[in-house]
This record gives C-alpha cells, sequence and structure tokens, in this order.
C-alpha cells in the first residue's frame, strides 16, 4: 500500500478548537504523552493517556479519521498479539486453544500492553498530525529556532511528492505506449523497474542546478532574520497550557527520581 | 553615470579547458534595453550569471576582471545583498518556484521573508510585483497550477519585489509556448518603460529587433560587437555566425531595400513600407 | 591535514536541494516496487544517492528528513526509523568516500554492508517498539519459528530484519550506482566542495 504523502499530510480543515491551538502547544503534548510511558511505564498511564487522546479528539471531531492512521499499523499489530501469544519465552498459563494453536496468557498481556502504547503514542499523534497544517507547524518551529534551512528543507518535501506523483504517471503511461511490460513474472518486472524511475530521477536531478541559483539570488543564503508572511499567534491561555503541560513532565520525573532515591 | 561596467571579464568553469568568457568589456546606461545574441556555447548563460555574481561565487572556476554594479563588485559582494541591485531570471520557470509555497501571493513574499523585510513592507511590495506583472488575480492560485507564461511572469514579480534597478533575463522564453513567450515579452517591455534596465538572452531575433536599443553579440566567448540593432543587422554576416536575422530584414537585403538613414530594415513595419514602395517603383 | 579536506564535504546550496529530491526518489522508489508488485521495498534509492553524490552528512539528512515527513504525513512509527535512515545514508556516504562506488563488484560489496548496518540499527528499534518483529510475512516467519525453538529474541528478531534487508540493500545500493554512473559530470562536480577561485 502506498499512501499519499502530500502537502497536506492527513490535514483536513474543520474550524475546530484543535485547529485553532497553536502547532506547538500540540507538539508539546504529543512529547508529554511519550515522556509519561517511559517514565512511568504502567498500563494504567497509557490507558489514562489514551483516553485523553480520545476525548480531545472527539472534541477536535477528527476521531473516525484516526481509522486509515491506525490501519497501516494493524498487520504488525496482529502478528504481534499472534506469535507472542504462541510463542513468547515466558509463557506459562494457556488461556486458549484454538485447534492445535496454544495461546498463552503471559504472551497476550505482554502483546496487548504493547499494543496499548503504540494506540497511544499514535492517537497523541493524530491530535498534531489530523488538525495541523503541516506548513504551520514547519514555520512555527522555525520561529522558534529551529534551522529555517531545515525548515526549508521540510516544506520542499512536502510539496514535492505531489509533483513527482505527477510525473510519474506521464512516465508510466509514455514506457507502456512504447511497450514496456510491468507484468509478468519477477524478472520481467525487475527489469521494468529501472526504465520507469530514471527518467523522474534525472530530471528531478539535472534542476537542481537552476534551482540553487534562483534560490540563491532569492536571499536563501542571507545571514539575516526570517519573518514569516503568516504570523502564529500564542493567546495567554495556550501559554498557560504549554506551562501545564511542562509541569506534568517534570511532576512526572520528580515522582520517579523520589521512588528512586528512597 | 553608466550603472553596469564590464571590465576585461574572464571566466573558466571548474573541470573545463577554454575560457567561457573571453575578456569581455562594456557598459550599460540607465534604463536601456539590451538584447544578448549569439549561438550556442557563444557565453550567454555564462554572461548573465556573471553579471549577478553566481560566476564566480556559485560556480567558482577561474575568473579575472571584474563587474561593477553601481559599487557593488559582483564577484564580492553577497548574492543577497547584489540581489536589490540587479536581478536575474532564468529558462525554466518550474525550477525557479522556491516550491514551498502554496500560493502566487506566498511564493513572491519568499524572496522577501529571506531578506528580513516588515510584513507591512512584504505586502506593498508582493501587490505592486503582481500588479506589475499583470498576475495579481491569481494571487491565491497554486505556482504549479499556472501555464509556463504565467509562471515565468511569477518568477519575475519574485525578482522585481526585491526592487532591482537592473533586470537579467536568460532566454526566459525558451521553454514557453508562443503565447506564454508574448506574455512574457509584453511584461518585460513594461518592465523598461518602468526605467529599469533589461538585458535579455534571446534566440528569436525578431523579438531582439523589436524591443532592443542595443545588442550583445557574443560568439565563442568573445564579444564580437556591442551597437544598435541597425548596426549589427546590416554590417555583420550573421549567418556566418550561425544567427538567422528576421525573415523580413535578409528579405530586404536580397532585395537591396534600405531605409533612408542607410540600413537595412529590422521591424517588420519599416520591411513592409520598404518592400510595398519598391514594388511600387517597379 | 590535506586528506581531511579530500573527504569532508560540506554544505552548499546544491547539496541542500538535493536533499528533498531524494526524498522524492525514495518515494517514486517505493511507489514503483508496488505498482511493479516487487517483494522489496526500494525505499532508500534517493538517501543512497544523495550520500554518493555528497557525502554522509547530506545522506543521513535525507534519510532523517525522509522519516521525519513520513511520520507527520502517513504513520508516526516512521519517526523512530529515522535512525536507520540516517545510518544508512552515514553509511553509503562514508563507503562513498572510500571509493566504494567506483566499479560494480566494489558497489555489491557497499550493498552488503549497507544492508549488514541497517539490520543492525533496526534489531534494538524492532526490540522495542514491536518486540523484535518486522511485520514482514517471511521475516516474522523466520522470528517465529526460532522462539519456538528457544532462540533468544534478539536472534529471532536480528534474523527476521536481515533477511529483507540483504536482497532490498543489495538490490537499492546497485540501482543507485547504475544511476549514478550515468549522471554528468557538470552536474555531479555542484556538489563537491568550494573550491577557491582561481584568478586569471
Amino acid at each position: 500500500m502506498v499512501i499519499y504523502m502530500g502537502p497536506m499530510g492527513l490535514y483536513q480543515s474543520n474550524n475546530s478548537i484543535l485547529e485553532k491551538l497553536n502547532p506547538i502547544t500540540k507538539l508539546l503534548y504529543i512529547i508529554t504523552v511519550i515522556a509519561l510511558s517511559i517514565i512511568i511505564p504502567a498500563p494504567q498511564m497509557n490507558l489514562a493517556c489514551l483516553l485523553a487522546s480520545v476525548t480531545l479528539l472527539i472534541i477536535g471531531r477528527v476521531f473516525w479519521r484516526l481509522i486509515p492512521f491506525i490501519g497501516i499499523n494493524i498487520t504488525v499489530l496482529i502478528s504481534i498479539i499472534v506469535i507472542q501469544g504462541l510463542f513468547m519465552a515466558g509463557n506459562k498459563t494457556l488461556w486458549f486453544q484454538i485447534g492445535s494453536l496454544r495461546f498463552y496468557q503471559e504472551g497476550l498481556c505482554y502483546a496487548l500492553n504493547l499494543c496499548l502504547r503504540v494506540f497511544n503514542i499514535l492517537c497523541a499523534f493524530a491530535i498534531l498530525l489530523l488538525t495541523t497544517k503541516p506548513s504551520d507547524l514547519i514555520e512555527s518551529l522555525v520561529e522558534k529556532g529551529l534551522s529555517p534551512k531545515l525548515g526549508y528543507l521540510l516544506c520542499a518535501v512536502l510539496l514535492i511528492i505531489p509533483q513527482l506523483v505527477a510525473a510519474m504517471e506521464r512516465v508510466m503511461d509514455s514506457q507502456r505506449s512504447r511497450g514496456l511490460e510491468t507484468e509478468g513474472n519477477m524478472a520481467v518486472r525487475i527489469k521494468a523497474y529501472l526504465p520507469l524511475i530514471v527518467p523522474v530521477v534525472l530530471s528531478s536531478l539535472i534542476n537542481i542546478k537552476e534551482q540553487s541559483m534562483a534560490l540563491e539570488v532569492r536571499g536563501f543564503s542571507s545571514d539575516l532574520k526570517k519573518i514569516f508572511l503568516n504570523q502564529q499567534f500564542s493567546p495567554f491561555y495556550e501559554i498557560l497550557i504549554q506551562i501545564g503541560l511542562l509541569t506534568t513532565i517534570t511532576l512526572a520525573l520528580l515522582r520517579r527520581l523520589f521512588l528512586w532515591l528512597s | 553615470m553608466a550603472k553596469l561596467v564590464v571590465e576585461n571579464l574572464k571566466y573558466r568553469y571548474p573541470l573545463a579547458k577554454n575560457l567561457a568568457l573571453n575578456n569581455l568589456s562594456f557598459e550599460v546606461k540607465n534604463g536601456e534595453f539590451i538584447g544578448m545574441i549569439g549561438p550556442n556555447h557563444a557565453g550567454k548563460s555564462t554572461l548573465c550569471q556573471a553579471l549577478v555574481g553566481l560566476v564566480p561565487q556559485f560556480f567558482r572556476g577561474a575568473y579575472g576582471g571584474r563587474v561593477m554594479v553601481d559599487d557593488m563588485e559582483a564577484s564580492k559582494v553577497p548574492l543577497s545583498k547584489l540581489a536589490s541591485k540587479i536581478g536575474i531570471v532564468f529558462q525554466n520557470p518550474f525550477s525557479q518556484i522556491s516550491g514551498v509555497k502554496l500560493t502566487v501571493y506566498e511564493e513572491v513574499a519568499f524572496s522577501l521573508e529571506n531578506n528580513g523585510f516588515s510584513r507591512s513592507e512584504m505586502i506593498d511590495r508582493i501587490d505592486w510585483a503582481l500588479k506589475l506583472l499583470n498576475i495579481e488575480h491569481y494571487q491565491d492560485r497554486n505556482p504549479l497550477s499556472l501555464s509556463g507564461g504565467q509562471m515565468q511572469r511569477l518568477a519575475i514579480a519574485s525578482i522585481i519585489a526585491l526592487k532591482p534597478e537592473i533586470i537579467v533575463l536568460d532566454e526566459p522564453t525558451s521553454q514557453l509556448d508562443p503565447q506564454g513567450s508574448e506574455e512574457v515579452f509584453k511584461a518585460v517591455g513594461n518592465l523598461c518603460t518602468q526605467g529599469l534596465t533589461v538585458i535579455i538572452a534571446e534566440h528569436k531575433m525578431e523579438r531582439i529587433c523589436k524591443y532592443a536599443q542595443k545588442i550583445l553579440f557574443l560568439h565563442q566567448g568573445h564579444l564580437v560587437t556591442f551597437d544598435t540593432p541597425y548596426q549589427v543587422f546590416s554590417h555583420f554576416n550573421l549567418e556566418g555566425y550561425g544567427i538567422n536575422a528576421p525573415v523580413f530584414t535578409n528579405a530586404c537585403k536580397k532585395l537591396e531595400v534600405k531605409l533612408n538613414n542607410g540600413f537595412y530594415p529590422i521591424k517588420l513595419d519599416e520591411a513592409y513600407r520598404k518592400i510595398g514602395a519598391y514594388y511600387e517603383h517597379r | 591535514m590535506g586528506n581531511k579536506k579530500m573527504t569532508f564535504r560540506g554544505f552548499n546550496t546544491p547539496s541542500l536541494v538535493l536533499i528533498p529530491a531524494a526524498v522524492g526518489i525514495n518515494y517514486i522508489g517505493k511507489y514503483f516496487a508496488t505498482v511493479l508488485k516487487l517483494p522489496l521495498w526500494l525505499d532508500s534509492i534517493g538517501t543512497v544517492l544523495a550520500s554518493i553524490l555528497a557525502g554522509p552528512i547530506v545522506g543521513a539528512l535525507s534519510g532523517a528528513i525522509n522519516n521525519i515527513i513520513s511520520g507527520l504525513t502517513v504513520d508516526p512509527v516512521a519517526f523512530i526509523y529515522a535512525i536507520t535512515s540516517i545510518a544508512i545514508g552515514l553509511t553509503t556516504g562514508i563507503l562513498a568516500n572510500k571509493d566504494y562506488f567506483s566499479s560494480f563488484q566494489k558497489a555489491f560489496g557497499a550493498g552488503i554492508i549497507v544492508a549488514v548496518v541497517a539490520a543492525i540499527v533496526s534489531t534494538p528499534i524492532n526490540i522495542w517498539f514491536w518486540n523484535g518483529q518486522t511485520g514482514n510475512i517471511w521475516g516474522d516467519a523466520l522470528y517465529a519459528f526460532l522462539v519456538a525453538h528457544q532462540h533468544p529474541v534478539w536472534l529471532a528478531s536480528f534474523l527476521d530484519e536481515i533477511v529483507v534487508d540483504l536482497p532490498d540493500k543489495i538490490i537499492t545500493v546497485i540501482f543507485s550506482y547504475i544511476i549514478f554512473k550515468s549522471l554528468p559530470q557538470k552536474l555531479t562536480y555542484l556538489f563537491s566542495p568550494n573550491n577557491k577561485i582561481e584568478t586569471l
């Protein structure tokens, strides 16, 4: 399955409260969730964070768009549940049996706990990705001190993919009309691979010279501080949310440190 | 009060054996429209790049002589600083799009963002540049959805927004269809009437004759001549250099039809009038 | 001293513009592998090409940005595998500086080295995140067999990864080598370090 990596990513505008939040706040939320699940690795913690994220996703009216997001990782998750349930090293207590397949409690618990952790992280990311225009996220990171050149690279990648998809379709049509075989046994298909990718690869590499010159004369390498046309605002309540998230991480760390010392 | 002065300019690309530019010297005055002509590999692109400092700053290689834009030496002043005096537009409109902006408006802003202009100054300049290039009604479109001619005008607007006094165009219409080429030439003519100095490399002589006040004629890295179009097209055997003069100029040469000032006609209306008169006389 | 200057390849604008192109090429590679139903990923041809053209740092950045963008737009799990992509970029770039892309045989060797490095780096991530599995049918079958026969998870996981990586990375590197050889010199020197300007 190839998923479209477009300039808008998974974002669709719906004017929700989450969409109006500064991307930095949402990023901070992800960091908080990941930090908590590492500092306090109990399943209860993961479950609490997961519930919080799901609530936010419902408030942001993007809950159903979570499905394709989780769908990508579903095969590996199922494979983990099956294999760990059957074969994990510490398996002792038989839970149930399907034909000759014996599923053990230890392996299944372990796998389900792992799935919970993955879901937790995915949902935290979903809040950011489903409600934020990727270029807004990148610009606000540049305003917070990310190197503008790195910001340029990230934005450029987001926009280059749809162009390439269009170019690829053209190449595919013209190569097929010249009689290139794209179906048949493996040798035929491997042979078809290079004639398909080389034209797009060469043209994108050959464009680099003029692209670089055009960037240079438009002040790309200038040392001046960049000012963006579109400004990101952080209203007062949002700064409070950010402080709240940072405090949560600090408290969790302190608790862990305290337990470790005593 | 010459604005652009080139003195004994020499250049050789890295890994190359021959000089791409061989001892060029000339001066361009304020507000002139200069056409740059010559066969392939005459050094047109290299000269365009040398005028804005890309040669040698971007390409490196071996360099001699100098290019002065007012008091700035093109080989030494940072490119972004030079850009406020002299701008350049390249052949392929597609490769000049920044690739990071979703609208025409933001695309023009990219040049200004890099150079640290305030938001209000940016907005003033973007509006001005879009209007000058006559693309203000496309401002919310995705740059990649524009036609070739529109995209090339966007590339020009993005350079003009930095308010240079000289603009260099390196065969800006070579990858465009006839309609797109015409749009771009009209826009460039418009820039010249606004007081900008225009230097344009071009292989369609009809267009050069229509707009240019002077012609820079290059061949194998040498400057053959720098003179008015009438002088160049009347006194040089252009076919010998692999350049095709306008069809009607060649027709007038065959018929020995000259203008009153002793030159062959280089513009369509002149040729039309003279050839008409010639046949009437016969 | 002089030697160091020869091998260190710095950052100029073309190298920077190469990075989005590299990520795009990774994407094209993966797309056509899927269209042709090849049992390989072939999703790092761009990273490998960028490393050969502009050195380990640019290659590593291409790999990192590739995964950051997939993480942002498609699948957050891609973020953690940025480490593998960085390792592929660094390894290829270092091998390129050691002249591994001068002949077909050497490029084949480079492919094996890149595959082993990629598997070594991915294994701990697989263990941490998926308890060692990869989600690939053949690899996971091998993993299940080994775990069922009391082999340690790290070994099962490493073998799970390398049976997929070995053919994939060798073919990726060979294809990149073929493309690299067809590029004009006028293009390849753009990415080399900025030499001094000679005076005429």
